[in-house]
Parts: structure tokens; sequence; C-alpha cells
């Protein structure tokens, strides 16, 4: 260091520690964020306003219902159920598509007095732009917890009652690979192996390894969490996930709702088994399993379930619905900041090139069903030989006009 | 789902950062592992109370982007530096309002602090001279010297940090160091000169 900067070395001010109630708040708020944000979620911004939501077309995962009829859909009458392979959700851009799900996971926390775990519950609801060209939002009902296999239920895991609205802002720029509205996942590779190639590149930059497979198959469930693609797609990333070493396929595995599915699921490294269930002809996810297959310190019986959730229902909306206390979420304005390091001058390519807008080509009334012309897909290369670095990793569909959203 | 106590010291921030992604509640352990270096550099440029808040925003910036951190890089500091930097941009007014006290707290009340408080003053602020330089440097300046002198940051983080080659780290700090001398050079510590800027 040179004089001048000692200069300012030495005389940096003296500041006082950081007041352990404010750090243990600030740790709290971030664990919180973490049992919420389970899968990826998306950066946040500002929230437009938008007034009562129209409902215009549900598909259940086994329990779905259309509420009403909406041109060009597959339009039974109000209240019907829809049989899984009959209807398709056809979402335009604009549109919302709203994922309704339960879900039972681990909460785990250590604090001043001690640790102490529980089985948290919530009943959640989440908006997301079928094009990511607007911020969506997300609805947290809590549900009675359960107590940990073998455990007590802590104290304060019984201040469950309550709701949270929080905005989603949508960055898709930001997002690149790791976007996952409908926009994106329509143009997925229908191709299994070159799909499963794509999960390790989005997992892992495409580096191969014991971690990279366990990666692959959490970028799957990414992918599929509180999502929708068509069925071209789900039917490629379902082979494409039983592709992935280590993943075991099992019948009749149920989710919290009690519908039966075929599961793929992996032992995961602290001898559990994680599964994601689905719909054995739609293969729309149902929900995620998780159960303990070995005995470890500290850990509960074998067979116990740490995790059950299941996806209710999909639907597409126009409209957001009025929701009152939005909390905002304002990462997207720090876009900048949340950039990963660029340590060297790395020559990208540019996401600049030409590439087809996803929305046109694909949200049409009747997808072409074997057309691969419909995947921009210009990316394969770059996943075989040579690693790219995870900020290399191919953009099919950099959306940068987000009207709404900005 | 890990608890983070399970978390070994010996993985470093990058497998920790890699893990959290399929453990969310993993990320906590890289909290506990810079918290506190992030809010003494955070609570240096902006004083206690806005520390605090952008300590906190900072891990939740991280936690959000975190699928795209870099991988190839062992140590997160460089990248939770970044995001703190870019943070403390959004309170440059505070900034700029604590500086300028700092600035003057020796010109307004010459020689009217005994030893303790003066002690005080130079302890916990920064001392007049130093503020008074730092009032003359662009923000992107007083970032990069603020990154390198009180994160202690090397030359390759600090260019990781502000997402620029190290090379132009390098010459901006060759210009900063010029203009830095001519700040500061001769000026007596408590002098009344009078510092426009």
């Amino acid at each position: 260091m040179d004089d001048e900067i000692r200069t300012f070395a030495d005389g940096a001010p003296d500041v006082p520690p950081y007041w352990p109630e404010a750090r243990a708040k600030a740790r709290e708020r971030l664990l919180r964020e973490a049992r919420e944000g389970r899968g990826f979620r998306f950066p946040r911004l500002g929230w437009q306003a938008v007034a009562a939501f129209g409902v215009t077309v549900a598909l259940v995962g086994g329990v779905a219902v259309v509420l009403s009829g909406q041109p060009g859909g597959p339009g039974p009458g109000v209240g019907t159920s829809v049989a899984l392979t009959t209807g398709e959700l056809d979402p335009r851009p604009g549109q919302f598509i709203v994922v309704e799900s339960d879900t039972m996971y681990t909460s785990e926390s250590v604090d001043g007095s001690g640790h102490s775990r529980w089985l948290y519950r919530t009943h959640r609801k989440i908006w997301r732009s079928a094009d990511a060209s607007a911020n969506g939002l997300l609805l947290i009902e809590g549900r009675e917890p359960k107590p940990y296999p073998g455990e007590a239920l802590p104290e304060q895991a019984r201040d469950w009652r309550g709701s949270d609205w929080m905005q989603l802002a949508s960055c898709p720029g930001r997002l690149a690979a790791w976007r996952t509205d409908y926009a994106y996942l329509s143009v997925l590779p229908t191709d299994p192996v070159i799909l499963r190639k794509r999960l390790y590149e989005r997992a892992s930059g495409g580096k191969p390894g014991a971690d990279a497979d366990k990666q692959a198959f959490v970028a799957a469930g990414d992918l599929l969490r509180e999502t929708y693609m068509p069925k071209e797609q789900r039917d490629a990333l379902f082979m494409a996930i039983g592709g992935i070493p280590g993943v075991k396929a099992a019948q009749n595995v149920e989710d919290s709702a009690g519908r039966k599915g075929v599961a793929l699921g992996r032992d995961s490294d602290n001898g559990t088994l994680e599964q994601l269930i689905f719909d054995p002809e739609s293969h729309l996810l149902l929900g995620e399993r998780v159960t303990v297959i070995a005995q470890k310190d500290g850990r509960p019986p074998v067979g116990s379930v740490l995790a059950l959730t299941a996806q209710l229902n999909v639907s597409v909306v126009d409209k957001l619905p009025d929701a009152p206390n939005v909390a905002a979420d304002g990462s997207c304005s720090v876009e900048q900041a949340s950039a990963s390091p660029q340590p060297t001058t790395v020559p990208t390519p540019g996401p600049t090139d030409p590439q087809p807008a996803p929305t046109e080509a694909v949200l049409t009334e009747e997808p072409a069903t074997d057309e691969p012309a419909a995947e921009p897909a210009p990316t394969e290369p770059n996943i075989t030989e040579a690693p790219a670095p995870v900020d290399d990793a191919p953009e099919p569909a950099p959306m940068e006009d987000s009207p709404a959203g900005s | 789902m890990v608890g983070v106590q399970d978390i070994p010291e010996t993985l470093d921030d990058s497998a920790l950062i890699a893990q959290s992604m399929a453990d969310p509640e993993c990320f906590a352990a890289l909290f506990d592992r810079h918290a506190d270096e992030i809010h003494r550099y955070a609570a240096r440029r902006l004083g206690q109370e806005p520390a605090e808040d952008v300590t906190g925003e900072v891990f939740l910036v991280a936690f959000r982007s975190r699928a795209r951190y870099d991988r190839s890089w062992p140590d997160a500091r460089p990248w939770l530096y970044g995001i703190a930097t870019k943070l403390v941009a959004q309170h440059r007014r505070a900034e700029r309002r604590r500086i300028n006290a700092m600035a003057k707290v020796s010109v307004e009340r010459p020689g009217t602090f005994d030893e303790r408080s003066a002690d005080r003053v130079t302890a916990e602020q920064l001392q007049p001279r130093l503020a008074r330089a730092l009032t003359r440097l662009s923000a992107a300046e007083r970032d990069l010297l603020l990154l390198v002198a009180w994160a202690d940051l090397t030359y390759e983080d600090a260019a990781v940090a502000l997402g620029v080659p190290v090379g132009t780290v390098r010459s901006r700090l060759h210009r900063l160091r010029v203009k830095l001398r001519r700040a500061l050079g001769g000026i007596d510590p408590f002098a009344e000169e009078p510092q426009h800027g």
C-alpha cells in the first residue's frame, strides 16, 4: 500500500461492533427468505398496481378446474373438471401463470437459546408473468406446523398464523439462463439428451463430477417448482431427469394432497431421498418429498418425512389481484450490485445476437410439434468440451424490454 | 436440509454458495462468516445505523443472486464488498453529510474539545484532513480508495468488487494517489484553512 492510501488505512474510523440484536435480526431475515424462497426466486422490483384479476383457464394436476372460457382455449364450462390429458394451458404474452401449492419443509434455526427445528407448513399462491414482462406476486399463508419427527414442537413454531403478500420483481435480463418464466421454459430443448446437458450447464457451468449430478437434479426441480411449461418440454425434462446418474424412479409415491405419481429421486448427502413426484401421463409436477433413508446421529428414524408438498393447480389469468400491504421487492434496482464478479476481462460474445423472440414463436394456438425451429438454441456447443463460466450461460431469450416492469 | 451448524469451516465460500442452491438455509453460514466485516466497512462509510440496514441488505441481495456467483472464486468477500459498495452508493447523500460533518469538526470547534472527546473524535471519526480529502474525490474514486484502504482488499479483489479489470484499478489508483498527495500535502490536520469542495 502506498503512503497516501496507507494514511487512509491508518486513519480509518473505529466503529462499534455490529450490534448483536441487529445482527441477529438480519440473520433471521435472511433465513426467512431462504425458507420461503426454496427453489429459485425472482429477484425483486417495484410493484405495478393492477385491478382485480380475471381468471381465464385453470388446469389441474388431477384437481384442475376451468373457471371461464378463453378464446381459443380448451373451453369447458365454468367449474368443470378437466382431465389432465385434455387441457393444456395456452398462456399469452402479458398474462400471468398462477400456481397454488401446499408445502411442508424443515425449518432449522440456531440462535442464542440453542438449536430448534420443526416442519413448517404454508399454502402458497404465486403469480408470474408468462413472458417475464411484468412483476409477479406471491401470497404465503401460514398453516399449522408439525413437530420434527421424534421431537416436540418448539415454542417459536407456534407463531404461524397470518399471511404475507410479496412482490416478485422480474429482471429477465439479469436472470439469463436461470429464468423460469413460461416464455423461457417453452423454448427449452425437447430432446432429453440436450436438455439434460442444459441442466448441467445451468447447475454447474457444465463441469462434470458427482456434485454436478446433484446440482443438475436440483436445477431440474427449480425449473418445475411453481412453474408451467408445454407438454413437450415436460416430457423431455422428465426423461432428462431420469438420465441423471443416481436418479431412481419409484411408482405410487404420494404427494401431500394424497395423489399418487411416479417419483424421480436422488439420495442426498445427508441421508435423505429427495423426490420429485410427477403425474405419470401429463408429467406435471405433483409435488416433492424428502424422506430419511439412512440412520444418522441427530437424524430422525428411517422413513420419516422431512418435506412434502403438492402443486394443487395451475391457471392463467390476465391480471394480478389487488393485494394489501405488498412487501416491495427492490432487488432489480441494484442490478449492478448483484452481478457476479468478473475477475478478468472475459470476452463474451455478447447476448446481442438476434434471436427469435420466444413469445411470438411459441405462444401460438397450436404449438408446432415437430419443428425444432421453435428453439432458438444456438447455445449447445458451449457446454460440451470447455465448461463455460457461469456468466456465459446461454441466454436464449433476452427480453430486454419489460414495459410493465420498469 | 443441512443445518447451518453442520457446515464445516473448511468448506470454502464458493462451495458453500453452491450448496446453498440445494439447501438455501446454508447461506446463513456465509452471513456468519462475513457479516461483521461487511458491517465494519459499511459503518466506516455511513455510520452505525445505516450500516445495519446495508449489511442486512447485502446478504439478501447476495442470497437472491447466488445462482450467478462465479464459483471459480473461493473467497466471497470481494463479491460481498462489491454489493456493499453499490448499496452504500444508494446512501450517497448520507455519506456526503457524514464526511462533511467530520471535515468540519475542528473548524467549527477549535480548541474546545478536552483531551478525551478529542480522542474520541479522532478514533470514531475520520480525521478532518482525511475527511476533507475525501470530499475532493469523485464517488468512484472514493469507492476504490476505501475498498483498498478500509476493506483491505487487494487490487485484484477490488477489481472483482467493482467489476472492472485489474489494470483499470491500477491506473485509477495511480491518478488517485496524485490527487490525494495534493489534497493532503502540507495540510496540518487541525489547520483552519478553508476548504472549498
